[in-house]
């Protein structure tokens, strides 16, 4: 029997086969030490992973300061003195122990680490960020977990996993504008719900995949945790940079479900409250008023997706009564931003451009909902609470462009 | 862990996710396992950090604490006193760090079976979960996973298999 994705990115990573059983094949339900090229905190969890590291270990040192780090993108710089605290916390310990930080200035870590070459298709990575599965993306295995777990990682080098089953999702045709990898990607999670893919691995497969760009697949790859998956891949020859040829899955591997999926006629698609599985067509809810916008997050943060938006605001304001913010993922993305003349257009807008960061993705930083406001946003989640305490719809950031300039939920249309 | 567990249920239903279990907004400013327990389910049962008893069970749907790696959203049930938490199904992130917390997990329906309040045991070493109206059967975790909830947690169980 062949082997899927992960059963072969796993047994490359595991000297000892199944727990207890040196040298067994790397099979779905195996619990194995998973030796991790990278372990990272962030500034989320990351002070809670020093202190349970100092309990833990005392001062002895991390496995490999060289391949452990800090990548701090929630709450930067800081909005108040308890979080500067914990930033301060790790700053500190990461000086004692020889880990580089990337600081309040950086941006998401998950995408850093995809820019800076941290993580390499292929590779294994662990950190505080249950987004981490966006590394997905570039067939590399990402995952995120609480800090006692990533303290562990930092001491050994290694954690403890179940392999996971993998389940294949098979799209059919090319989505057409204005469409975009988001309504792709609400599609799938309209269709699993909030738990289809609970506790397995996803391979993406269809013409709709291989035209995806990689700032499209880190959108789908980031949806993966909404569906209950513990990673998904893209399964794209055209990717780039490419996947690990020798982890592409065997034509007989087994999988536990296979998911058929016409995407051919799919229309606009946004996610109402209360979680990101309440998926509905735009058109169904078109004309509510809302009073913000957020572009930004892990999961549409990307140079072209602010593009996107550039293209359809240009020349425009937004509506007056609209707060509408947009966070960079990176500081690269900040850069491609500024000398294209993309931030300009969004300035000229009205949009607010905040630094790189989470932004309104997190519950306590820029861009907060007050009780009964309702926004777009192209975050990730959509819980009570999570973004503040307002409605937070999901959807695509061309969705959320033509809301911004209507001042309500608005069905997108195709520019000539 | 004791094989058995007596204790009285919580009810809840599908995707309780990690920010109703533990509210984003103190996980920068509470480090203190007690503290936490104070906040435990605050958006979504405000009547439970006052009324919870050592032992309780809580009893739910599909797809318990989805949504961010937090590991308070376990410390805090633990903290104040939850003896188990019996779900149809667990989001995977939860389910590892309720496994390296040593908080007993038991995958199965009795959501189906029970109401708020009631009196239900679990058998760990059988398998199953006995309510006022039926038995429901689960199957066993794993022997490696069940090993590092019986040593107490993962740190102790690694610290067992290293010898010190």
């Amino acid at each position: 029997m062949g082997k899927t994705m992960i059963q072969k990115l796993f047994a490359a990573h595991t000297k000892q086969g199944a727990l207890g059983a040196p040298g067994a094949p790397v099979d779905p339900g195996d619990i194995i030490w998973l030796d991790l090229d990278v372990r990272t905190a962030r500034d989320f969890g990351g002070a809670n992973v020093v202190q349970n590291y100092c309990e833990h270990y005392g001062d002895t040192p991390v496995a490999d300061p060289a391949r452990t780090f800090f990548t701090f993108d929630l709450v930067v710089p800081p909005s108040n003195i308890p979080y500067a605290n914990n930033q301060q916390i790790c700053r500190e310990w990461a000086r004692t122990q020889g880990i580089k930080v990337y600081d309040v200035n950086a941006g998401i870590g998950s995408h850093v680490a995809i820019e800076e070459g941290l993580v390499r298709p292929g590779d294994t990575f662990v950190g505080t960020d249950s987004h981490l599965n966006i590394l997905g993306a570039i067939g590399a295995f990402g995952q995120g977990m609480g800090d006692q777990d990533i303290a562990f990682a930092f001491k050994t080098g290694r954690t403890w996993f179940e392999v996971p089953p993998t389940m294949k999702v098979v799209l059919h045709g090319i989505p057409r504008k204005p469409c975009t990898a988001r309504d792709l990607t609400l599609a799938i999670l309209q269709r699993l719900g909030s738990d289809g893919a609970l506790g397995r691995a996803i391979e993406f497969y269809g013409a709709a995949i291989e035209a995806l760009d990689l700032a499209g697949r880190i959108t789908l790859a980031s949806q993966v945790t909404e569906m209950g998956g513990i990673i998904g891949f893209p399964i794209s020859q055209t990717a780039h940079p490419p996947l690990n040829p020798a982890l592409l899955p065997d034509p007989d591997a087994d999988y536990i479900e296979t998911l058929d999926l016409d995407v051919s006629n799919l229309e606009p698609l946004i996610a109402c409250p209360p979680n990101p599985a309440n998926v509905h067509p735009v058109r169904e809810i078109a004309g509510k008023r809302i009073d913000s916008v957020f572009l930004g997050s892990c999961t549409n943060g990307r140079f072209e997706d602010f593009a996107a938006v550039a293209e359809i605001v240009k020349g425009q304001r937004i509506a007056a009564h609209v707060m509408a913010t947009v966070v960079p993922a990176t500081r690269r993305v900040y850069a491609q931003m500024l000398t294209s003349g993309v931030l300009e257009t969004l300035f000229d807008a009205g949009f607010i451009v905040s630094n790189p960061g989470c932004g309104g993705c997190a519950s306590g930083h820029l861009g907060m909902t007050g009780k009964g406001e309702v926004q777009i946003s192209t975050s990730n989640r959509n819980f009570p609470g999570k973004q503040g305490a307002g409605q937070t719809h999901l959807a695509s950031p061309v969705t959320a462009a033509w809301s911004a300039l209507a001042g309500e939920i608005t069905m997108p249309e195709v520019k000539v | 862990m004791k094989t058995r567990l007596t204790g009285r249920v919580w009810k809840y239903g599908d995707d309780v996710n990690t920010d109703v279990i533990f509210p984003g907004k103190y996980t920068y400013s509470i480090a203190d396992p007690r503290e936490m327990a104070l906040h435990a389910l605050e958006d979504l049962d405000p009547g439970f950090v006052a009324a919870v008893r050592p032992g309780d069970i809580i009893v739910a749907g599909k797809n318990w604490g989805c949504g961010s790696s937090r590991e308070q959203a376990v410390v805090c049930l633990k903290e104040a006193g939850v003896g188990a938490i019996v779900a149809r199904s667990f989001a995977r992130i939860y389910f590892r760090n309720a496994i390296n917390q040593a908080l007993p997990i038991v995958t199965c329906d009795a959501v189906d079976g029970v109401e708020n309040g009631d009196e239900i045991t679990i058998d760990f070493a059988a398998g199953t979960v006995k309510t006022p109206r039926r038995v429901f059967t689960f199957p066993p975790l794993p022997a490696e996973v069940l090993e590092i909830i019986e040593d107490g947690g993962l740190i102790p169980h690694v610290r067992k298999q290293l010898g010190r």
